[in-house]
Parts: structure tokens; C-alpha cells; sequence
């Protein structure tokens, strides 16, 4: 009787899924509901790179935000951020979580590129979009891949147009180029030496450093030796920091250029006491969008508590942004297969805290502009460049 | 004049390598474990140090009498919290203790005073100082050279003449034989722990104007301390104070004159090197295992 009653309820249950099914008449999508779109993050909120924690967190409350303006086509965002403290390994674990257990639509940021790299296979082999991950990595375009968009512009065109910036607009000629022995320095270099090459030109050095090293005095000699106008440097903050104090203590102050990873004048300021006034920085989040101060207020609402709320609190914002454009751009019949597509019809928007994001079916590359900004006398950015856009010889 | 800018940066930082060098073997000799949770140790004393500064204005001279204090009682705490409890411990069962000590320490850092990066405020100058034959010696390097160097004088003196010092040799020459003539060599070996961590205090306060303050401060000279441990000799040490002025000017000279871009491992192979030629290090006279 026992077993009867079981085969009943099992073949009940089997007539009763087949009958939902074919009453919604379409198969259902992975973190897809009628009121709901599930968005996942990983970012290091503890661990080496912490401090780009923050990316995910202020993702959190621009989902917040669009939520209380009524959503998405009458969803709501459900968001949610994991921490992997930048280990490969984590960020891998955590993805696995969110494909097959927590069911997630698409990705929103997610800092590190070799955290990155670990998961975009598997993520690519899920179908799941992935919009904005959070470095300047060319990996993420190519080769290319229907599923990642990316707006951080590349390293290496953004040091191409730092060079081009050194060379045609300031008139320098002894440009040294000093980087983190890694893919992220190692980019940066190659974009700048390309454009040398395209003017008949050389860097004057070429200087690398290790992410552990505590000493940078050799570092300093080498490029003092150069005699470089302008360095242009592409490391950590932390090697940022000591590279200006060992070059001013032995006599040398050339025009630093720094990366738009060091784009944070008021944190630079203080670590380096004062040293970063006048160095010149990119940075691709247009601070005079009224933006800002929307996102800013929203942090305050929401987030209150945020211990750090620089530039890459507002970059977590930038990197969410064109996720809901998106959305918005595919209706509310919702697959990545729309999505995608909507994406794609995005064409030289600048009405968000970015500037002229185009995605076509060729290329995914967004972003490909940086402006320059200086450090003031206290630490303030004062904007020197328009917007450089990379156009290759 | 590039050769003596490259002396005076290797020795800078080869003073601080030497002092987190001196902080190992301090314990290593004792107890033949080495102590992993050394650089975090520092990292964390140097943080409170800075808390004393900024949050609550302390001038420099008292912040650092309290720091070496704080880091006195941090030592004695985590050989009591940690390694006293631990059961019959192998030297392996020890290291992985110190292993998670670090990993501990690490994380609290970083909860409680975040990962960015922090001034280290010093009232010395890093920019001037004094320029024989037009090297720069900055005021820093000048207090890091001394410092380290009192600091040496210190602990010889500490060692040679003082009841507690001869106790703690004894302890570490031959443990049964100092605990027969009543010496209580548990707090020894806890007492060990303590002034190695002041050693190591003292080196993160000279390595945070060098570089920033931040929980992965002590990440890199913790291992080149380790590195000119086993250099001079993991259990002599004035071996491991020359192994750290040594490693401090390879260094340097490596990076000025050879390749920057392995500069940072020049250390690791001068490691293997000794590894080969004298594995006991290079100023201990023969190597002897105790029974």
C-alpha cells in the first residue's frame, strides 16, 4: 500500500510540474523571477586587497538605489556579494556556489584579474553575462567573448595615451616607465612602449619592481640615472607611495604619471604626507557628473557605516551602472540571449558616471577613454586633460 | 657616486632585516622552532604604535617606550595562549601553531585598522639630512643605523651580563641539564618569546617610514629576515645581525648594478647557496643538533 501510495504521489507531482511548465510556455531562466534578478559579486573584503573591497560593497547600494526608484521592468535587484580575500581559489568556489546553488543571472564587477581569470572559463561555459569586471586587463576582450563586457579601459591603452599625453602635449621626450613585475604593470608598459615605437622614439628606462618589495632605493638610482622628465608608474599604491619619498630624498623630482588604479588623491596625499601634490593621474569616473552626489547621498542612506568611501566606492557604482542599462535596454522578457543583445545596442552613452561607452557584437571593450587629473595643494583633484580616447596608429 | 647610495640603502634596510633576523634566532635558539607569526608580530605593534600617535596623541619618545611594552606582553601572551597548551608538540606540531598565530594576527590587523595603506609618523626627516661627499644620508637612515645598532649593544649586553640573559643561554644550551639546576625554563621560553617580539617591534617601527603601514607590512622583511637568519646562521646571533646588513647590500648591489628584476629573489638564491656550501649558516662554527 505504502509503495502504491508513493508511485501515486510521484506521478502526481511529475503530470503536476509538466502541466506548469507548458501553462508559463517558456523555460525558466537561471535567476530570473517574475519580481526578482538575481546579480552576483566576488571582491576581496579581507586579505592583501581589501581595500578594493569596497567595489562590491557600493555595487550593493546602487542596487539599493535602483530598487527603492522601483526596480527593473517590476523586478527587483537581489544582490549578492561574497568575499574571496583575492584567492583564485575562493573566487572559484564562490562561483560554483552562485551558478548552482543560489541560481544567479548575471555578474556584476569583481576585482582581481587573476581571481578573474580563474572563473571565466567556467562562467562563459554557464552562459552567464558578466558585465564590468574590475581591472584593466585585456583578457577579459580578448580573445573575444559574447559573455564579458568590460569598462575599465585597458592598461594598455590607457598608458598609450598617458605617453601620447607626456609627449604631445607637454613636450617631454624622456619618459621612464616604472612598473609591478606582473601582467598588470607588464600591460602598462607595453602600451606605452608601442606608442613610443609609433613616434620613433625609446623610454628612456625601464624600471620593474616586485608586489613584495620594501625597498625601492636601486629602483630610485635607476631612474635617476635616466634622467627622465616623467615617470610614468604603474604599481600599487603602496610602491607609489615610497617611490616618490626615495627619488625626493635623493634629489630627484621628476613629473610623476600614475595609473588610474592610484587615482584616489586624497588617500595618496596622506600616505605619501604631502609628496603626491602635482602628481598627474588617470581616472575614468567622471567626477563632475551630478552623479556623484546622487551616488554619494546614497551611501550616506544606505551605507552609513562605510569606513572607506573613496574613489573606488564610487567605482563600484561605475562598474554596476551599464549591468542596469542593460536590463532596462532588454524589456522585461529577460534571457542572456536579450540581454546580450541589449547590451550590444548601447552606443556612445555618456550619460553615466563614464564617458562614451560603445558595445557592438565585435567588440566588447566599452570604455576606452581616461582623463587626467592633478593633486592639488591639499590633496583635491584638479581636473588637467579632457578625455584621451585611444586611437592606434 | 651610484656605489654609495647603493651602501647606504643596503644597509638601511639591512638593519631592519637583521633585527627581525635577531628575533627569530632569539627564539630558535631556544625552542628550534622558527616563529612564523614573527613579521605579523611587528606589524601589530607597529599598528598600536600608530593608533598611540594619531588617535590618541601621544608623542613619539612615549609611544615607543609603550610599544616595546605592548610587544613584550603580546610575546608572553601568545606563548602562553598558544604554544604553552600545545600537547606533547613536535618542532613541526609548533611551526604550524606559529603558522596559525600569523594567520590570526593577519586577519585581526586587518579588522580592526583596515587594509589601506597609513603614514607612519616620525620626527625625523626623509628627505634631508646630511651629505658627506654628496651621498645623501637622510635623518631616517641615520635613526634606523642607530637604533639597530642600540639595539644590538642591548641585547649582547643583555645576554652577557645580566642573570636573566646567562638563564636564558643556559635554557637554550642545554635545557634539562638548566632545569636540574633550578632554573624554571618554561618562563624562560616564555620570556624568550616576549623580548623576541620587542626585537621585532623595534624593526617594524624603523620598516613603516621606510615603506607604508599596512597588515602586509612585514610580509617581504620577514622573510629576508628569515632568509639573513639562515645566512649568519640560525643559532648565532651576531651571525644573523652581519646576515642582515649582508642581504641588505646584495640587495642593493644586485639591483643597481645586475637586474632589478630579480632583486627580490637574489635573496632566496643566496639561501640555497649556503644551503649547499655551509648549511649551518656562515659565522656558526660547526653545526651541532641537540640530543
Amino acid at each position: 500500500m505504502g509503495r502504491a501510495a508513493y508511485a501515486a504521489a510521484f506521478m502526481s507531482m511529475v503530470a503536476l510540474l509538466a502541466i506548469c511548465g507548458s501553462a508559463t510556455g517558456q523555460e525558466k531562466v537561471r535567476g530570473v523571477t517574475d519580481t526578482e534578478i538575481v546579480i552576483g559579486q566576488w571582491g576581496p573584503q579581507t586579505g592583501p586587497a581589501a581595500l578594493w573591497g569596497s567595489v562590491g560593497r557600493a555595487t550593493g547600494v546602487y542596487f539599493e538605489l535602483i530598487n527603492s526608484e522601483g526596480g527593473i521592468h517590476g523586478r527587483k535587484i537581489k544582490y549578492y556579494l561574497r568575499d574571496d580575500a583575492y584567492q583564485p581559489a575562493k573566487t572559484k568556489a564562490i562561483v560554483k556556489e552562485f551558478v548552482e546553488n543560489i541560481g544567479i543571472f548575471a555578474v556584476a564587477g569583481g576585482v582581481g584579474t587573476s581571481t578573474g581569470m580563474a572563473v571565466r572559463e567556467y562562467l562563459t561555459e554557464n552562459k552567464v553575462p558578466w558585465i564590468s569586471p574590475a581591472t584593466g586587463s585585456s583578457h577579459w576582450t580578448k580573445p573575444f567573448n559574447k559573455y564579458i563586457f568590460s569598462t575599465f579601459p585597458q592598461y594598455y591603452q590607457e598608458a598609450y595615451v598617458q605617453t601620447q599625453y607626456a609627449v604631445e602635449k607637454m613636450g617631454k621626450k624622456k619618459i621612464a616607465f616604472f612598473y609591478q613585475n606582473d601582467d598588470y604593470g607588464k600591460e602598462g608598459l607595453d602600451g606605452a612602449k608601442k606608442y613610443m615605437e609609433d613616434k620613433g622614439l625609446k623610454l628612456v628606462a625601464e624600471v620593474p619592481v616586485e608586489v613584495t618589495d620594501t625597498d625601492l632605493k636601486s629602483h630610485a638610482l635607476k631612474l635617476k640615472q635616466s634622467e627622465a622628465e616623467v615617470v610614468i608608474i604603474w604599481v600599487l599604491p603602496k610602491h607609489g607611495a615610497m617611490i616618490l619619498g626615495v627619488c625626493k630624498a635623493i634629489g630627484y623630482s621628476p613629473q610623476f604619471m600614475a595609473a588610474s588604479t592610484l587615482s584616489d588623491p586624497d588617500l595618496m596625499f596622506t600616505v605619501t604626507k604631502g609628496l603626491w601634490k602635482g602628481v598627474m593621474y588617470g581616472n575614468f569616473v567622471n567626477m563632475e557628473s551630478p552623479l556623484v552626489k546622487k551616488y554619494q547621498d546614497a551611501q550616506k542612506k544606505w551605507a552609513p557605516d562605510e569606513k572607506y568611501t573613496g574613489l573606488f566606492y564610487l567605482a563600484g557604482f561605475y562598474f554596476a551602472e551599464p549591468l542596469v542599462k542593460g536590463l532596462q535596454l532588454a524589456g522585461r522578457d529577460l534571457t542572456p540571449d536579450t540581454f546580450i543583445k541589449a547590451m550590444e545596442s548601447i552606443r556612445n552613452w555618456s550619460d553615466w558616471l563614464g564617458y562614451d561607452c560603445t558595445f557592438t557584437d565585435k567588440d566588447h571593450q566599452g570604455v576606452k577613454s581616461v582623463y587626467l587629473e592633478k593633486c592639488g595643494d591639499n590633496g583635491q583633484r584638479i581636473k588637467v586633460s579632457d578625455w584621451l580616447v585611444y586611437k592606434p596608429k | 657616486m651610484i656605489f654609495f647610495d647603493l651602501i647606504v640603502g643596503g644597509l638601511s634596510i639591512g638593519a631592519c632585516y637583521a633585527l627581525v633576523a635577531l628575533a627569530m634566532v632569539i627564539i630558535y635558539k631556544t625552542s628550534e622552532v622558527p616563529n612564523f607569526a614573527q613579521g605579523e608580530m611587528a606589524m601589530i605593534s607597529t599598528f598600536v604604535a600608530f593608533s598611540l600617535i594619531e588617535t590618541y596623541h601621544v608623542g613619539f619618545w612615549t609611544t615607543f617606550g609603550l610599544t616595546l611594552l605592548f610587544a613584550l606582553f603580546l610575546g608572553i601572551v601568545l606563548e602562553l595562549a598558544f604554544l604553552r597548551p600545545a600537547k606533547d608538540p613536535s618542532v613541526l606540531s609548533l611551526i604550524v601553531i606559529t603558522l596559525g598565530a600569523e594567520m590570526i594576527l593577519y586577519g585581526l590587523a586587518g579588522w580592526k585598522w583596515g587594509a589601506k595603506q597609513n603614514p607612519f609618523p616620525v620626527p625625523f626627516s626623509e628627505f634631508s639630512g646630511i651629505t658627506p661627499g654628496g651621498v645623501m644620508i637622510t635623518e631616517i637612515n641615520l635613526w634606523t643605523f642607530v637604533t639597530s645598532l642600540v639595539m644590538m649593544v642591548l641585547l649582547f649586553v643583555f645576554f652577557r651580563f645580566t642573570k636573566l640573559g646567562t638563564a636564558m643561554k643556559a635554557v637554550q644550551q642545554n635545557a634539562f641539564a638548566a632545569k636540574a639546576m633550578g632554573i624554571p625554563t618554561r618562563r624562560i621560553l616564555t620570556f624568550t618569546w616576549g623580548l623576541s617580539s620587542v626585537t621585532g617591534a623595534v624593526a617594524g617601527l624603523l620598516i613603516a617610514p621606510l615603506a607604508t603601514l599596512d597588515p602586509n607590512m612585514m610580509l617581504d622583511p620577514m622573510l629576508k629576515g628569515f632568509a639573513s637568519a639562515v645566512l649568519g646562521g640560525m643559532t648565532s646571533l651576531p651571525g644573523a645581525a652581519v646576515g642582515g646588513y649582508m642581504l641588505g647590500l646584495i640587495e642593493n648591489f644586485f639591483g643597481g648594478y645586475v637586474s632589478l628584476e630579480f632583486k627580490s629573489v637574489v635573496a632566496f638564491g643566496v639561501i640555497v647557496l649556503i644551503l649547499c656550501i655551509k648549511p649551518s649558516g656562515l659565522f656558526v662554527r660547526h653545526f651541532e643538533r641537540k640530543v
